[in-house]
């Protein structure tokens, strides 16, 4: 009888760990029943530091999402760290976001080398990433489970983009300025790509190494190649002072350039003006943008951080994150690593500010790649865009 | 290309050779390195462009208020840090330089952000006069003559009047000096002063030529620092020369042999000074007899 009794509790309680699921069976990272942590790394100072807006205006998101009662009953702690763009202090913010406090996923993160630290031993961790703010083939190959890019691939950005000065502008005679690592060199494999596929070779191609601060050799070399059009993929200061170095000595192309220095309020602070006529892509709506969302995000933005320049490198903290909540809605209350994943698979064609976003299971690494369209735009002299195209696929 | 690659090398030489000359007040009077050269002249500048974008001050009188505060910080780096530190010894005075630097680092982010801004400045970076054919900004040639004027200047003052003469008595022998009735703490505060206004000198023109944030220091300093060691690190007019050699040299580098490693060319000058001529090219070498 005994024997019989503890059988059927044993059965009980197997029944109900069975129903109940891995929520309440088991503990996961980061996911309490009322809070979400989250975690981000960006440049808050140094070099690349402008870019490191993006990281606050993640926070801006996650705020906002909190003011509006959170997702399935659970708000969201944000972590913010600065890295400064250098690998090894990514690395150790990495395990500080998994070891000590225990993050359910990372969101967004500036950088190539510096997200290179971390990658592996995120996805080793199972740790969901969503959004590495570089558009590199890193983040897609080899496929990871937890790891969905965002970002349009700098190759395919850069192929299509000397396409459009080829074809559509009829620019033949063209060079190149880049940052000499590897967001710049992937832009130039795009270029030189395209221009291989019309037999002919950039008239030009010139580097800058980030410390370097004196770009008159690199004006002139760009001056005597006798290009018409120079396509550039660097940080806002150097695009800043060869512009400079170029207009002293009267060279003036038609400049183009990557969705990277598409803050062109900034841009055309710094150059002086001399940012009018660049042609650029972007990969989100324009900062005066009526879109529904838009509006509603710089309504928040007035409230909760009015300190902050609503400009395209703080907002697209908010379009590195949009698709990540969206996730976390469609998992439901049951949230894991897994659940996550799955529900983010189910995303096609879902668009908040920036680019429609596409996932499904990973057979393809382009399955993990979720921006696949830019649109170009021209910068009048008054610093506002005109936009030249509607959205165009740039990754097939 | 080639006159125009001197040309700009002269240029871009001119804001090497004004750190240069900030470090070396300071080296000539104390023997000390000063790593935060840069970000003290980095913090005026942003002191400068606070007064002209945020007050609207006018520039002369913002340049006026930049120097008064380089100053003021040059002394209280002096005063807060450096006559605090006990027993010093030079390599302890420069470690304490290095954390200064951060600390200024820091502050600047802190304070201003990390975006870049533009100094509103009243000579174009733009504008070109021509000069035989060649081309060079205004601000470029501005550089340079008030490089060439400051370092004059200095000479001057270093050789020939009662103060300079005492700094450079101050650096030969402390002691010696406190003897003859030299006030040796009063003349290594005015020393850091000095050497913190020409660093808002320097900062301002580098402001200009390009953009404002608070690495902007970081290339400039390290090419300042081979210009000193190339020229020597206790002549001034060998600080100018040298700073004129290292930019013509680099830009000859990035034009005919390889841009990537433009950068590398000054390191590269310092080792080589280091090992064949440490004194400098114009300086001469400072025997301490015991």
């Amino acid at each position: 009888m005994v024997t019989r009794t503890l059988v059927v509790i044993g059965l009980m309680i197997m029944a109900v760990c069975l129903i109940a699921g891995p929520a309440s069976g088991q503990k996961v990272r980061g996911v309490t029943d009322t809070e979400i942590l989250i975690g981000q790394w960006g440049p808050q100072t140094g070099p690349a530091a402008p870019w490191g807006a993006v990281a606050r205006g993640t926070d801006l998101l996650v705020k906002i999402i909190n003011e509006e009662g959170g997702i399935h009953g659970r708000k969201f702690k944000y972590f913010l760290r600065d890295d400064s763009y250098q690998p090894a202090k990514t690395k150790a913010i990495a395990k500080e976001f998994v070891e000590q406090i225990g993050v359910f996923a990372v969101v967004g993160g500036v950088g190539v080398a510096t997200g290179m630290t971390a990658r592996d031993y995120l996805m080793e961790n199972r740790v969901p990433w969503y959004g590495p703010v570089t558009g590199v083939y890193n983040w897609i190959t080899p496929i990871q489970k937890y790891l969905f890019a965002l970002y349009p691939l700098y190759d395919d950005e850069a192929f299509n983009l000397t396409g459009y000065l080829y074809e559509k502008l009829g620019y033949k005679k063209i060079a190149m300025f880049y940052q000499n690592d590897d967001y710049g060199k992937q832009g130039v494999m795009g270029v030189e790509r395209y221009l291989l596929k019309k037999n002919i070779k950039l008239v030009e191609k010139v580097s800058a190494e980030v410390t370097d601060r004196d770009l008159s050799t690199h004006a002139l070399k760009l001056k005597n190649s006798g290009a018409e059009a120079v396509i550039m993929w660097t940080m806002p200061t150097h695009a800043a002072l060869i512009l400079a170095e170029t207009a002293k000595i009267g060279f003036k192309p038609q400049w183009a350039t990557s969705n990277t220095l598409s803050d062109s309020a900034l841009m055309m602070q710094i150059t002086k003006g001399l940012w009018a006529g660049m042609i650029n892509s972007f990969f989100g709506e324009l900062p005066d943008s009526n879109h529904p969302l838009m509006v509603k995000y710089r309504e928040w933005h007035k409230k909760l951080a009015p300190q902050e320049r609503w400009g395209v490198f703080y907002y697209a903290g908010i379009i590195f994150a949009e698709p990540f909540f969206e996730g976390v809605r469609r998992a439901g209350r049951n949230l894991t690593p897994e659940t996550w994943v799955s529900a983010m698979e189910t995303l096609k064609n879902w668009q908040g500010i920036g680019p429609p976003v596409s996932y499904s299971k990973p057979n393809h690494p382009m399955d993990r790649q979720g921006g696949k369209h830019v649109f170009y735009g021209k910068v009048k002299p008054d610093g506002n865009i005109q936009r030249l195209t509607d959205w165009i696929q740039i990754t097939k | 290309m080639f006159g125009q690659l001197i040309v700009s090398g002269l240029a871009v030489g001119a804001c090497y050779a004004l750190l240069a000359i900030a470090m070396v007040i300071i080296y000539k009077t104390s023997e000390v390195l000063n790593f935060a050269q840069g970000e003290m002249a980095m913090v005026s500048t942003f002191v400068a462009f606070t007064l002209l974008d945020a007050y609207h001050v006018p520039f002369h009188w913002a340049a006026l208020l930049t120097f008064l505060f380089a100053i003021f910080l040059g002394i209280f780096f002096e005063i807060v840090f450096l006559r605090q530190a006990k027993d010093p010894t030079v390599i302890g005075l420069i470690i304490i330089t290095l954390g200064f630097e951060m600390i200024l680092m820091g502050f600047a982010g802190w304070k201003w952000g990390p975006d870049q801004r533009s100094l509103p400045f009243p000579i174009s970076n733009v504008e070109t006069y021509s000069i035989g054919g060649f081309l060079i900004s205004k601000i470029n040639f501005w550089t340079i003559f008030i490089t060439l004027i400051l370092m004059f200047s200095l000479f001057v003052f270093f050789r020939y009047t009662k103060l300079g003469i005492a700094m450079r008595a101050t650096q030969q022998n402390p002691l010696a000096a406190r003897v003859m009735g030299i006030r040796t703490k009063w003349i290594l505060s005015f020393t850091w002063a000095l050497s913190s206004m020409v660093g808002a000198v320097a900062g301002m023109l580098i402001a200009a030529l390009g953009v404002l944030d608070p690495p902007m220091m970081m290339d400039p300093l390290l090419k300042g620092f081979a210009s000193g060691v190339l020229g020597g690190m206790t002549s001034l007019p060998g600080t100018a020369v040298g700073g004129a050699i290292l930019g013509i040299i680099e830009n000859l580098f990035g034009g005919y042999v390889s841009l990537a490693f433009k950068s590398v060319v000054a390191f590269l000058i310092i080792v080589l000074m280091l090992c064949i001529r440490p004194s400098g090219l114009l300086a001469k070498h400072y025997v301490k007899k015991v």
